[in-house]
């Protein structure tokens, strides 16, 4: 069972139509990813990575080809299955940590949990768990704006692990940071896959942050070149 | 946190936008209310058949000059005319007051009974009243207000006449567009005054609403020349003061409302959409995070709803306790009787609000059931 690839996907493509062009950012994409893998996607700007990660975590739909998750083929759901789907089996890191800004760093870690059944005791124990995970238990209640851009991501990382996903997802999280914090935040992720078993892909273009991850795929053109 | 917290942190996140739209929907609703009251207030006559039924007929020089009583033979041969009687403002203090807090008139009990056509009589019997002369006939409003009773004497110090009434009350009447008058023998003023053969102002009923300005015609026509030459007009008119302007003032209360019911839809409008397209990412953000269109929907409708109910309930009933608490009647010597914020404006101001919520909430929701998540976290913040 520990074999079984988590994320399938075959023949994916996406295209856009930009004018009177037709842009293809993913060119018949196919890619099995395990269970505790530290993914991380790399290549040039344009080269689709973005697009294939928001596929992946059901933000985007692919034009042709499948992507199932857990053996579930998330083109098939409608817009609000897909956002169940993803309230409990994905957890989202940017590049701009995409912190709320009138809301606590506790407040922010426990939005996704609004929409669960959990009570509030409940919901309060996860996200002091989540936010000591990200080494930040003492700074729940700061605001974005009174923490570093590493302690931001941080937070956000603790808001993408507090309802348990499966999957994690990462779209350039330290392109934004110091080599400092960006070292803490890789080091999170790692252990996320290492040590709690999530399953991360990280969109990257820093050929040292892809040193963290325990398998690189590059991108060139829409499509998977090693 | 709950959700409510969290759409509350939302709707204040803007201290300064949020306060000024609760300002102006404020001063909008109570405004609103204001004008409605006003409205009502000017429409309260014409919607009593009664009122449009009688003419009050005075010296064209001033309401303060008499009329010579020897008129009425002539008013009474006048086509049209139905019933007639002296009709005079006695404008006296009752016991100790220092104002004249309602109006005593002097009528000719007999011909006074043809005038009167809407109200009941709800104490004592019309009749006792023509057979005492010193016997008042008195509106329900200020029996209560004073705490009276049948047979309690009523004692007014004349301000325009140099004269002191005592009258006991004998019969209530009630019902009527004002209950708080107070009636007694015309012929108790003249002997007292020492039989000026004079009246205050004619009191006419006419057989028709048509008929009354054709009426109004012929008694202005019949004293044209005299001595004492007259003014007749509706006792409505007569109250207002203006006859004519009416229906254009009722017009211009109804377009000034509109006008401030549209620019008030502006203002949240716009508000709104400011509002949630400056969280254009952030919505993003929550979408990816699993939130449903549906509970972004009720984000905006709620914090569109919180905004509008909490300033139009503000403005709704500020202006209620406003008009409550002024005395407006004595403020305006008379001109506004009640200006009553009847729970039917205040509902009607109540659903404008609503309506407010609603509509300034549909072009966003519109433009974040659209948003994709991958389009909203491009958006620059
Ligand atoms: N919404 C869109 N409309 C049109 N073209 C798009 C859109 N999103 C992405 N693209 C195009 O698809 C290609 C891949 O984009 P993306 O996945 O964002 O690349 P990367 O993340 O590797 O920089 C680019 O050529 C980009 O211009
Ligand atoms: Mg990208």
């Amino acid at each position: 069972m520990a074999a079984e690839p988590i994320v399938v996907i075959r023949e994916l493509t996406k295209s856009y139509l930009q004018g009177d062009l037709n842009v293809t950012a993913l060119n018949g994409v196919s890619l099995d990813i395990l269970p505790g893998e530290f993914v991380v996607l790399m290549g040039p700007s344009g080269s689709g990575k973005s697009t294939l990660l928001h596929i992946i975590a059901g933000i985007d739909r692919p034009t042709s080809g499948s992507a199932m998750i857990q053996g579930i083929n998330i083109a098939n759901l409608n817009e609000s299955q897909l956002a169940d789907w993803r309230n409990q089996n994905v957890g989202f890191v940017f590049q701009s940590f995409n912190l709320i800004p009138v809301l606590t760093a506790a407040e922010n870690v426990e939005l996704p949990l609004l929409l669960t059944d959990l009570s509030s005791a409940e919901r309060r124990k996860q996200v002091a768990t989540a936010l000591d995970l990200v080494g930040l238990a003492d700074r729940g209640h700061h605001r974005p704006d009174q923490m570093s851009g590493g302690q931001q991501q941080r937070v956000a990382i603790a808001r993408a692990l507090v309802t348990d996903p499966a999957l994690i997802v990462a779209d350039e999280p330290t392109g934004n940071l110091d080599a400092k914090s960006a070292g803490d935040v890789l080091a999170i992720l790692q252990s996320l896959s290492r040590d709690a078993g999530k399953t991360v892909i990280m969109v990257t273009h820093d050929p040292k942050s892809a040193a963290y991850g325990s398998r690189s795929l590059h991108l060139e053109k829409g499509e998977i070149t090693a | 946190m709950t959700l409510t917290s969290f759409v509350v942190k939302n709707a204040l996140r803007n201290r300064r936008r949020a306060a000024l739209t609760i300002i102006s929907v404020a001063i909008s609703c109570g405004l609103l209310v204001t004008l409605l009251t006003l409205q009502r207030e000017l429409t309260i006559p014409p919607e009593s058949e009664a009122a449009s039924l009688r003419i009050i007929a005075r010296n064209k020089v001033s309401l303060a000059q008499p009329l010579p009583a020897k008129q009425l033979s002539t008013i009474e041969k006048i086509p049209g005319v139905v019933a007639v009687s002296p009709f005079t403002f006695f404008g006296g203090n009752f016991r100790e007051e220092t104002v004249t807090s309602f109006a005593q008139f002097a009528v000719d009990p007999v011909r006074f009974r043809n005038l009167i056509i809407e109200g009941r009589i709800a104490e004592g019997s019309y009749d006792d009243f023509i057979n005492d002369r010193t016997s008042c006939f008195v509106g329900a409003d200020t029996m209560k207000r004073y705490g009276l009773k049948i047979g309690d004497r009523m004692r007014f110090t004349g301000t325009f006449y140099p004269v002191d009434l005592d009258l006991k009350i004998i019969a209530v009447y009630q019902g009527t567009v004002d209950d708080r008058g107070v009636f007694f023998h015309h012929k108790l003023l003249d002997e007292l005054m020492g039989n000026p053969g004079t009246v205050g102002t004619w009191y006419l009923r006419v057989a028709s609403a048509e008929a009354s300005n054709e009426v109004i015609a012929r008694v202005n026509e019949a004293f044209a020349n005299t001595s004492a030459e007259v003014r007749a007009e509706t006792e409505r008119a007569f109250q207002m003061g203006f006859i004519s302007m009416l229906g254009n003032v009722k017009l211009l209360i109804g377009s000034v409302s509109s006008v401030v019911v549209f620019t008030l839809l502006l203002v949240t409008v716009s508000t709104m959409s400011m509002a949630v397209r400056e969280r254009f990412r952030e919505l993003a953000v929550l979408k990816a995070l699993g939130f449903r269109r549906r509970e972004l929907f009720s984000f905006i409708l709620a914090e569109s709803f919180g905004l509008a109910l909490l300033g139009g309930s503000i403005g709704i009933f500020g202006a209620w306790a406003l008009w409550t608490g002024i005395d407006l009647q004595k403020l305006t010597n008379g001109f506004l009787l009640y200006f009553e914020v009847t729970p039917r404006i205040m509902a009607t101001g109540g659903v404008v609000a609503v309506f407010l919520g609603i509509v300034s909430a549909i072009s966003p929701s519109i433009a974040v059931a659209r948003l994709s998540v991958v389009q909203g976290l491009k958006t620059l913040d």
